[in-house]
């Protein structure tokens, strides 16, 4: 197949519509956190032991406050320099890695196993249609689905954490603990457990009804009795002839969710203590960082643009019927 | 099927050994402490966060000259101190064995540098405006200069400012901006090892070399827990500070639990700029229709005691008994308004001039320890001002958002809260006069009271103990009368610990440094 | 065609349970208010006191009566939907059939913003806006709808598009019947189907929406909603509040997002051919 001149149209067109949305990005982070009311130097010093003097507090401000004008903000992001914290000197790229690995950890590890796990668990469910066991399945799914995840945070935090105390209820690892790697590891692991039981138990059953529905549609396609009249087995006929045509919406799905990674999850963070990105974005916000802020939300949604165009990119290479598809 | 039940068996077999694996403690003792915002900034006077614990987290790190414990003023890195009238002149004996944590020794020549160094680049947490300078006047003898009396010296000064060494900060010129490992090099009893600001935490080691002898513990660590009884109860924390009604649990399950006295305060902020909050009256009748007993009761569950309405609590060695007191009387708040020209309108609310009496009620969330949960003092204060015929709308809103507004005098009412008033009675200046705190939004900024304004300068140059409590009891009775902010209440502060860790926590008298309300006094580590 | 729909969500036992469910909580939320004894926003009970005659569902931390709390917080959350999914779905329809009918410049104008839109992860944006200027509940739904409009539109104008293009429609135009005319008369009717769907899909994600919002106390904490209820439940968690209080409050945000699940997913199967041989 090769890329003929109608498709590379589409490809450009694609990347104007990207590259737009983006600007339109770097526009709103530039212009939001100067429309909101209060500073950092009065967020941080206005209430706390330190009493500043007239002089001190213009001193700070000057400091802390350069401004640049839109040109010049625009220019610094295009040569990679997302300046540093106020609050905490570093510069904000540092920071925002240190926090980035805890969110691919609880988020991405959520929506990586919550796909496999629904697209499995839909083929299967298809093959078995109207079975008994399919039907309460599906019923269930379908309920779970409608349970938010701040609901299922709290009825696990309740029943585990609170009263069960089988597992931590909040951080990342033991801080500082002197363990070996297998304890490190058995250590992150049992603190990892409830956040991300309660983000794969949300993302489940969207994958698993889709997974199935797309299945079952497959399913009835000439092509499949094909196979079977040929006598090849099961297994094969399921996974490698069916389920590949049902994979593709799964994966658009994996795509569009992958834009709630960042702030999706800041729900599930919060009620856990959670490291990551949207723990960082909100103790920003609360102290004015303007900088970090800016940073966080440009970032997470740069890396949403980037998918979504890598993914749109990918659909028409698999599949020339994707283009039509919305 | 089959091999669905075998996956499901072994996920079940998994999650099993990870709910059992035990915590193994290393052999190291170590202290851990738990902290729900976690994030504090980087321990050194020009990174830490402006807030208690901030502070605290460089106390480790920094000595100061004195310090305090259960009873009052300790020696620390000054041994033994006196006054000197004469020549206006602070005299310090340093301990001559004191040492930075790269081996060095800490000189006088160290603290000299420390006053000069912060003269140029200003700590918010040290007003060095009295001193003239300091000097190394002996091997082990630094000398402070004032240039005018300072009654608060020895506090505010001695006891809060962290000694820096001169052989790191000398060459430094922008030290904000100052990153290198040095930057947290002191002569205090731990070393700063790391701070994990995705995940909140700090870990210090014992400094071997400790003048006073190595801590009881090699490691300190702070964790960022949001529920302190799981933290406690675990073994994940061994000091957290906790809610009054986790008091009976955590004694059942063998912590101590501890109480400070009344080191905070909530208040009620005035723009007494703006009429009608104008007239002295009409503030009094606001302090009538207020029951600071119902906050207590609705908000707080009881949780707390009525703060007098001279800012000092009866705690305080300072405390004026004569201060003016307004009972809760929505009758006699009534009876104030109508006299000052409102009328009772249709609907139960004031009117005036055919307007109504309406006023904005901004709320935020601030506690104690200094994390963001809100309360709902607001609620009550509204219900209780709109039953004395005053229309209160209150506005919630994030702190940083109210701050501003309480900064920029663009408010009514607002209920704000501070630390700092078991400590010295300078905090009167700062919550009062704008001279001594323009930026900050819980000073009522309240300038129209000469009498009192001298007051406030006269109590800072005055060296004699009896003389000053005077001046600070006369200065307690007019705050109360001008009410430029009403004093709410003191809620109960309490922190639980873990005994058998061996380590005996307490708050310290007047609260740590400038008086933060944190039991986390690097004495209780100390042999 | 609009018989055989009635008929076939007659007996789809998803749109019964959804649309059941719907009204059940519809009901609560507006008879409730009447019926509970007590306003949400009086403080004057004893805290925590336990469930009783006077307060089925106890008392909370402030010395507010729950269940009162708990029926104005559906209300509310639920009002929140409607106007969302309602604004958001006439602002997609309208700019769609715009782009559909009138094509040309401005339905590329249109099309293409609803691919910007689209692009944005609107959570940051929302979570941004609710966090730095604190608008109040009307503003928070108008930025939503501002950011949910664009599947509509998009869908809207791929039907529009292919119905131009019927017969009976072309005939419409061509006996002189204005635009307005046949988009009255042809168009909007015809796509009944679709503003169901979309109704009920932003209502759902609003719903959600709001009450993450608020469970981050990101809304306005003096309007009572139900993530605010869970965010204070689960604050007293070392108190004996599990059954009284965050259960309820728990159970009233997910049938509520779940009746809007039910109702799509009938709507969608049902109304659209294409699907139906997938569901039993």
């Amino acid at each position: 197949m090769t890329w003929g001149s109608g498709r590379s149209r589409e490809w450009l067109k694609d990347l104007f519509t990207f590259g737009l949305a983006a600007l339109l990005l770097v526009c709103l982070s530039y212009a939001l956190p100067r429309l909101m009311p209060g500073d950092f130097v009065t967020a941080m010093f206005a209430s706390s032991h330190v009493t500043l003097s007239q002089e001190q507090e213009s001193e700070a401000r000057a400091y802390f406050q350069k401004e640049e004008g839109f040109p010049g903000y625009l220019l610094r992001l295009l040569s990679l320099d997302w300046g540093r914290s106020y609050a905490l000197g570093q510069p904000v790229s540092s920071l925002i890695f240190q926090a980035l690995p805890w969110t691919l950890l609880l988020a991405g590890g959520a929506h990586l196993l919550a796909s496999l796990l629904g697209f499995v668990t839909g083929v299967e469910a298809a093959w078995r249609r109207n079975s008994p066991r399919e039907r309460a399945l599906v019923g269930l799914a379908t309920v779970l689905e409608g349970v938010p995840e701040m609901a299922l945070a709290a009825v696990l935090l309740a029943l585990l954490a609170f009263q069960l105390h089988w597992l931590p209820s909040a951080g990342a690892q033991t801080p500082y603990a002197e363990f070996s790697f297998g304890e490190r590891l058995a250590d992150t692991a049992r603190h990892l457990a409830l956040p991300l039981a309660t983000l794969v138990l949300a993302y489940f059953p969207g994958n698993f009804l889709l997974a199935r529905n797309s299945m079952v549609m497959v399913l009835g396609e000439e092509f499949i009795l094909t196979a079977r009249a040929k006598g090849l087995p099961d297994w094969r006929v399921r996974y490698h002839h069916a389920a590949r045509n049902a994979l593709l919406p799964v994966v658009t799905r994996f795509g569009l969710r992958l834009a709630f990674m960042v702030t999706g999850v800041v729900v599930v963070e919060t009620i856990f203590s959670y490291p990551g990105l949207g723990t960082l974005l909100f103790n920003a916000i609360r102290s004015r960082d303007l900088p970090l802020i800016q940073g966080v939300v440009l970032f997470s949604s740069m890396a949403v643009l980037a998918v979504n165009m890598g993914l749109e990119i990918l659909y028409a290479r698999i599949d020339p019927r994707a283009r039509n598809a919305h | 099927m089959s091999r669905a039940r075998f996956l499901l068996q072994a996920a079940i077999a998994f999650s099993m050994l990870l709910v059992e694996a035990p915590i193994l403690w290393a052999q190291t003792r170590e202290v851990r402490i738990a902290d729900s915002k976690g994030d504090w900034g980087y321990p050194n006077p020009w990174k830490h966060y402006p807030r208690g614990p901030g502070y605290v987290r460089m106390s480790w790190v920094y000595d100061t000259l004195v310090w305090k414990d259960e009873n009052g003023i300790v020696p620390a890195l000054g041994s033994s101190w006196q006054y000197d009238r004469e020549r206006m002149a602070f005299v310090f004996e340093i301990v001559p064995n004191a040492k930075w944590h790269d081996g060095r020794p800490l000189t006088p020549d160290d603290v000299a540098f420390t006053v000069a160094y912060f003269k140029k680049h200003p700590y918010g947490w040290v007003v060095l405006d009295h001193v003239e300078r300091a000097e190394a006047t002996g091997p082990h003898q630094v000398t402070f200069f004032l240039k005018e009396p300072y009654a608060p010296f020895l506090e505010d000064v001695g006891g809060t400012m962290p000694i820096l060494p001169r052989h790191v900060w000398e060459k430094v010129s922008d030290p904000k901006a100052y990153a290198e490992p040095d930057a947290y090099l002191g002569s205090g009893p731990f070393v700063f090892k790391d701070f994990d600001v995705a995940k909140g935490t700090y870990l210090y080691e014992a400094f071997p070399d400790y003048y006073r002898g190595r801590p009881k513990v090699d490691r300190l660590v702070y964790i960022k827990a949001s529920d302190p009884i799981a933290a406690l109860s675990s073994g994940q924390a061994d000091l957290a500070s906790i809610e009054p009604e986790m008091r009976p649990l955590l004694e059942q399950r063998g912590m101590t639990v501890i109480a400070d006295k009344a080191g905070w305060v909530k208040k009620l902020m005035i723009n007494h700029r703006l009429p009608p909050f104008q007239d002295r009256r009409f503030r009094q009748a606001l302090a009538h229709a207020i029951s600071q007993q119902e906050i207590i009761q609705k908000a707080h569950r009881g949780r707390g005691r009525p703060a007098s309405y001279g800012l000092l609590s009866a705690d305080h060695d300072h405390y004026n008994p004569d201060t003016p007191k307004y009972p809760h009387d929505p009758g006699k708040a009534r009876q104030i308004l109508e006299s000052l020209g409102f009328q009772a309108g249709p609907d139960g609310f004031y009117l005036k001039d055919g307007k109504p009496l309406k006023v904005e009620l901004l709320a935020s969330s601030i506690t104690v320890a200094g994390q963001p949960t809100s309360d709902r003092d607001g609620e009550v204060i509204r219900q209780q001002l709109e039953s004395a015929g005053i229309w209160v709308e209150l506005r919630n809103m994030e702190q940083a958002t109210a701050d501003a507004r309480v900064r920029n005098w663009e408010f009514q009412l607002a209920i704000s809260g501070h630390g700092g008033i078991m400590g010295d009675p300078k905090i009167l200046n700062e919550m009062i006069s704008e001279a001594y705190a323009a930026g900050s939004v819980n000073s009522a900024r309240f300038q129209a009271n000469k009498e009192l304004l001298d007051l406030l300068d006269a109590q800072m140059k005055e060296m004699d103990p009896a003389k000053r409590k005077a001046m600070v009891h006369r200065i307690q009775e007019i705050f109360a009368q001008e009410l430029p902010s009403i004093c709410l209440y003191y809620p109960e502060t309490l922190s639980a610990y873990n005994p058998s860790k061996g380590i005996r926590w307490f708050y310290t008298k007047g609260g740590i440094s400038k008086g933060i309300p944190i039991p986390q006094n690097k004495l209780s580590l100390l042999r | 065609m609009h018989i055989e729909v009635k008929t076939v969500l007659g007996k789809d036992k998803w749109f019964l349970s959804g649309a059941s469910l719907a009204t059940i909580l519809a009901l609560l939320s507006l008879l409730g208010p009447h019926a509970v004894p007590f306003d949400p926003q009086d403080m004057s009970f004893e805290p925590f006191a336990r469930p009783s005659w006077e307060h089925p569902l106890g008392v909370n931390d402030a010395g507010q009566d729950i269940l009162s709390e708990l029926v104005h917080a559906l209300g509310n959350s639920l009002c929140f939907g409607v106007f969302v999914g309602a604004l958001g779905l006439l602002l997609g329809v309208g700019l769609g059939l715009a782009a559909g009918w009138f094509g040309g410049m401005a339905g590329r104008v249109i099309m293409s913003s609803a691919d910007v839109f689209m692009a944005i992860p609107s959570v940051m944006v929302l979570i941004l806006v609710a966090a730095l200027l604190m608008p109040s509940a009307t503003v928070l739904a108008l930025v939503l709808v501002g950011l949910s409009w664009s599947t509509t539109a998009k869908a809207v104008r791929a039907q529009s598009l292919s119905l131009r293009g019927q017969l009976h429609v072309r005939a419409s135009a061509h006996m002189g019947g204005s635009a307005l005319y046949v988009i009255s008369r042809h168009l909007i009717p015809e796509m009944f189907p679709l503003y169901l769907i979309g109704f009920v899909a932003k209502a759902r994600m609003a719903i959600f929406m709001e009450a993450s919002l608020a469970f981050l106390g990101l809304f306005d904490p003096g309007r009572k909603s139900l993530g605010g209820m869970i965010q204070y439940a689960l604050r007293y968690y070392y108190m004996d509040v599990w059954w009284n209080w965050l259960a309820p409050a728990v159970a009233c945000l997910s049938l509520a997002i779940m009746a809007a699940g039910f109702l799509a997913i009938s709507l969608e199967k049902v109304l659209d051919p294409r699907l139906r041989s997938r569901w039993g």
